[in-house]
């Protein structure tokens, strides 16, 4: 199926039907993978999946409906997306599809074509390598999964849109466990880059083992210690600011006023070592794109500046609303899996949320804490991000006493208020991490509680 | 279409290969999603897919596609699945043998009272919208969020052994989640309905009842006040009994991590792993739950399966690879997100099983506790048996009466010594349906319950 073809297609169509506007997104994502199971390639897998979203609108009514196309063509999609627009109450707020602005750079900016062409057997030998450096007579990797994604869509709208991007992904996702006399301890390891041959499997297996060990000599934490520093590790700490901030900042949950930050661009938010990017062409990014998938341009968006909140994100729906211009950030892509993209809306979220490194290596942040904990690995890394609550289980952490790492600690859960933690001082690390939707590096904060069990 | 599926198994002729299947998958949907009174999507979509998967030793090849088939093409999926069976199959370790798996051939379509299809979008979308105008409850509910969805999808299988397959399942489901707000401070609550259902599902439902109950709790919890830390005697309700029979003792129990030695509930069986009042179930084949189904996505049928029976741990869930490999029969738990993703073992409808204590009796017999109640997160510890779960909200209990209500708080301690502190179950089941990841994806419908329980936790307000 030619994507340029089918997008033009179905825009054509729905406009011969009778849509004031319309708009295709079509997308084609091939995919090779490993699964590590009980340290062998348990399963080669190649997928390939095209799929089309169409949003078919009749004046402030919008249809939106999604196919393979494996058992219909573009003109059953065309005439189920009208039957939908039809029935559909008037949206007030939605005024226009985007309108065509200039794309720069080319389409395959962010594409590594030896990563699209890795098959299951190159990915397997790569895994090897990290299981081999992992395995020992006291450590195996019961789970990994690896996969090289190649894509590329297509928008077109109504209003002259016509833009495409091509990208790759490649995604891991490993475990080690570690065992001695029945103690038993476990590693967990991630793999985020555009380029297969950017990571060192080696290196991964290596902290897979360290880390799995490390934890089995973990003492339980009995105490209960108050307004502490948690420095947390770039995977942990960024899955915490990124859903923080980038709830925070999407447009559709500040004009829908659910943000806590709803009317306070200008106002300090947060201490002033903290600045926030969202960079839709980010160098490292996975989402990172010429046009973001309604087709507008992607770009650099400060968010937060030395403390002070300087601006949301807009996808087009919501930037109308507010007579601004999208920033970029009408999504529909995932960072860690494109398969399945064509089936969802455009949400309002951030592209690569970035935060710049700092000067500090994470062992000058760890001598600056009188009394803290350093995190490499919760349970998971939750925060509420309505109210800045959380309350997570550690797996894997050290206590800080003086400015030196002590025990290796389970059995305790750091809990605290994001919101709260940032107006305090942060201290930025130097050692920046790729990890998901967000490029971010070991960032520590005060005021959290450590209790243990 | 199941016939070209069944020649395409049937023509493979490699004496490496032991077993294959090819699996067609046709999803049809329909969301709608209602935000502050106004509809933010209406959509009627498909997707379909075909995977085939070839066995070699001990380990799998697949490969899938979206554009239609032909013999032709089915031939060369599994000729691609082939190829990377045999290059992993250099690591295999040994030969597992699925000949004499149970063959099925059947046609199962799931009876609907009302079949969601035949009912017109504009009757869904005026349900949502009450469902959104009925979250009005107060000023302080600053954002209304309301979801329903149906999605029916036919699946047809053919495997190498003779099995010929086609069922369906369709499921509904309906959410809110208001938002209340009261100068900085920003709660939400959430309530849903959903099943192995048609529209009847909605049938029943008062979107009054339903929608500004969950409003008002939203309003409620932003008097809430932080909960203690701490191990305290908790009551959770059949929500919270679900999560932890779900993220620890459901995913330890899925017989891949057992196979590997991964599980802490590896060779557990016949162990006792909690007090007598302790019982826990998987079943797949009750009626009208979400996670229920007639055949997983290997064809096995869905079955009942015992994992703990009055504190003694009995079993685990299987896949046809991990029941041949543990020699024993396959328990209908081999499911895939879709036709993209692999197959292993997981959970259907999982929860503790009922016991004869009266609710209202938990609470009473309680002198110093906290009520603990409503999912709001879980995450499964697999080789540690640790509970990482978080609950919306709980109640202080003082002299056998709830008093104070608590918000957002972090349910802690390690399983092994949780079951054997639990001295009271309930006698009325919950369910509460969802979906589950295993690892960080891999998503699939399913249920968790149980009844009222008693039991000492690590708890962690936040």
């Amino acid at each position: 199926m030619d994507l340029v073809d089918t997008a033009h297609k179905l825009v054509s169509q729905s406009e011969q039907n009778g849509a004031s506007q319309a708009e295709a997104f079509v997308i084609r994502v091939a995919t090779s993978s490993i699964y590590i199971d009980d340290n062998i390639p348990k399963i080669g897998d190649s997928k390939i999946e095209v799929g089309v979203g169409l949003k078919f609108i009749l004046g402030k009514k919008v249809g939106f409906t999604s196919s393979t196309l494996l058992s219909e063509s573009t003109k059953d999609v065309v005439k189920r997306a009208m039957s939908i627009a039809t029935i559909s109450n008037e949206d007030p707020k939605f005024t226009s599809l985007p309108e065509a602005r200039k794309v720069s750079g080319k389409p395959d900016r962010f594409y590594d074509k030896a990563t699209a062409e890795a098959d299951s057997s190159v990915l397997a030998d790569k895994c090897m390598e990290l299981v081999k450096t992992a395995g020992s007579d006291a450590v195996s990797v019961p789970n990994g999964v690896l996969r090289a994604s190649a894509l590329e869509f297509n928008v077109v709208n109504s209003l002259g849109v016509d833009a495409s991007s091509k990208s790759t992904i490649v995604f891991g996702y490993f475990t080690a466990k570690a065992d001695e006399d029945g103690k038993v301890g476990e590693g967990v390891q991630r793999v985020w880059s555009r380029s297969l041959y950017d990571v060192d499997f080696v290196a991964k297996g290596e902290k897979l083992r360290t880390q799995a060990t490390s934890v089995i000599n973990a003492k339980p934490f009995k105490e209960k210690w108050d307004k502490i520093v948690a420095v947390l590790a770039p995977s942990e700490g960024s899955e915490m600011m990124g859903t923080l901030v980038g709830t925070a900042v999407s447009a559709e949950n500040v004009n829908n006023r659910s943000s806590p930050w709803t009317d306070k661009v200008g106002d300090t938010i947060a201490h002033e070592n903290l600045s926030v990017i969202d960079n839709g062409k980010s160098k490292l990014g996975l989402m990172s794109a010429r046009v973001d998938d309604e087709g507008v341009p992607t770009q650099k968006t400060r968010i937060i500046e030395n403390g002070v909140l300087k601006s949301y994100l807009f996808d087009s729906y919501n930037a109308n609303q507010l007579d601004l211009k999208s920033t970029g950030n009408g999504l529909r892509r995932g960072g860690r899996d494109a398969h399945g993209a064509f089936a969802g809306m455009v949400s309002c979220r951030p592209s690569t949320l970035e935060i710049p490194a700092g000067s500090k290596s994470v062992e000058d942040i760890i001598s600056e804490v009188k009394k803290g904990v350093y995190i490499e690995h919760f349970a998971w890394p939750l925060v509420d991000p309505l109210s800045g609550a959380f309350s997570n289980e550690i797996r894997n952490a050290k206590i800080i006493e003086n400015g030196e790492l002590k025990d290796q600690i389970k059995f305790a859960l750091l809990i605290g208020n994001l919101y709260e933690s940032i107006k305090d001082e942060i201290l930025v690390g130097s050692d920046t991490e790729v990890h998901g939707t967000r490029v971010m590096p070991t960032m520590a904060f005060a005021g959290t509680e450590l209790v243990g069990q | 279409m199941l016939d070209v599926m069944g020649k395409a198994v049937d023509t493979i002729d490699d004496r490496d290969v032991s077993f294959a299947d090819i699996r067609h998958q046709d999803l049809a949907t329909t969301s709608i999603a209602v935000v502050n009174g106004a509809l933010r999507r209406l959509s009627r979509s498909t997707k379909a897919g075909t995977v085939a998967r070839v066995l070699v030793g001990e380990c799998w090849g697949q490969s899938s596609i979206t554009e239609p088939f032909s013999l032709g093409i089915l031939e060369n999926l599994l000729s691609k699945a082939v190829k990377m069976a045999k290059h992993n199959a250099q690591h295999s370790r040994m030969k597992i043998n699925l000949s004499g798996i149970p063959v099925h051939q059947e046609t199962s379509w799931q009876e609907t009272k009302e079949d969601p299809s035949n009912i017109a979008e504009e009757e869904k979308l005026d349900f949502v919208m009450d469902l959104d105008k009925a979250q009005k409850v107060d000023e302080k509910i600053v954002n209304t969020n309301s979801m329903y969805a149906d999605s029916k999808v036919i699946y047809r299988l053919a495997n190498s052994e003779g099995s010929r397959l086609e069922w369906d399942e369709t499921r509904t489901r309906v959410a809110v989640r208001p938002v209340a707000k009261d100068e900085s401070k920003v709660q939400y609550d959430y309530a849903i309905k959903s099943g192995l259902a048609g529209y009847e599902l909605v049938r029943v439902l008062d979107p009054n009842e339903f929608a500004s109950k969950c409003a008002r709790d939203a309003i409620d919890l932003l008097s809430a006040t932080k909960a203690p830390s701490g191990e305290v005697t908790a009551v959770v309700d059949g929500d919270i009994a679900g999560l932890i029979a779900h993220e620890v003792c459901g995913h330890a129990s899925e017989a891949d991590e057992v196979v590997k030695k991964r599980s802490f509930l590896s060779d557990l069986v016949g162990v006792e792993v909690g007090t007598d009042q302790v019982s826990m179930v998987d079943d797949g084949s009750i009626p009208g739950l979400l996670g229920s189904f007639p055949f997983d996505s290997e064809g096995t049928p869905s079955s009942r399966t015992t994992i703990i029976e009055n504190g003694i741990f009995r079993g685990y869930m299987h896949t046809l690879e991990t029941a041949a490999v543990m020699r024993t029969n396959p328990t209908g738990n081999g499911r895939a997100q879709d036709y993209n993703r692999r197959i292993f073992a997981r959970m259907t409808n999982t929860f503790f099983d009922k016991g004869t204590w009266n609710n209202q009796e938990i609470i009473e017999d309680t002198k110093d506790g906290l009520y603990i109640i409503k999912t709001h997160s879980g995450m499964e510890d697999v080789v540690g048996g640790g509970v990482q779960a978080t609950s919306l909200k709980g109640y202080i209990i003082k002299n056998g009466e709830l008093t104070q209500l608590v918000r957002q708080l972090a349910i802690a301690g390690n399983v092994l010594e949780i079951l054997k502190t639990v001295d009271a179950v309930g006698n009325e089941l919950e369910f509460s349906g969802g979906t589950c990841g295993k690892g960080e994806e891999d998503w699939v419908p399913v249920t968790s319950g149980g009844p009222h329980m008693r039991m000492q936790l690590v708890v962690g307000g936040g």
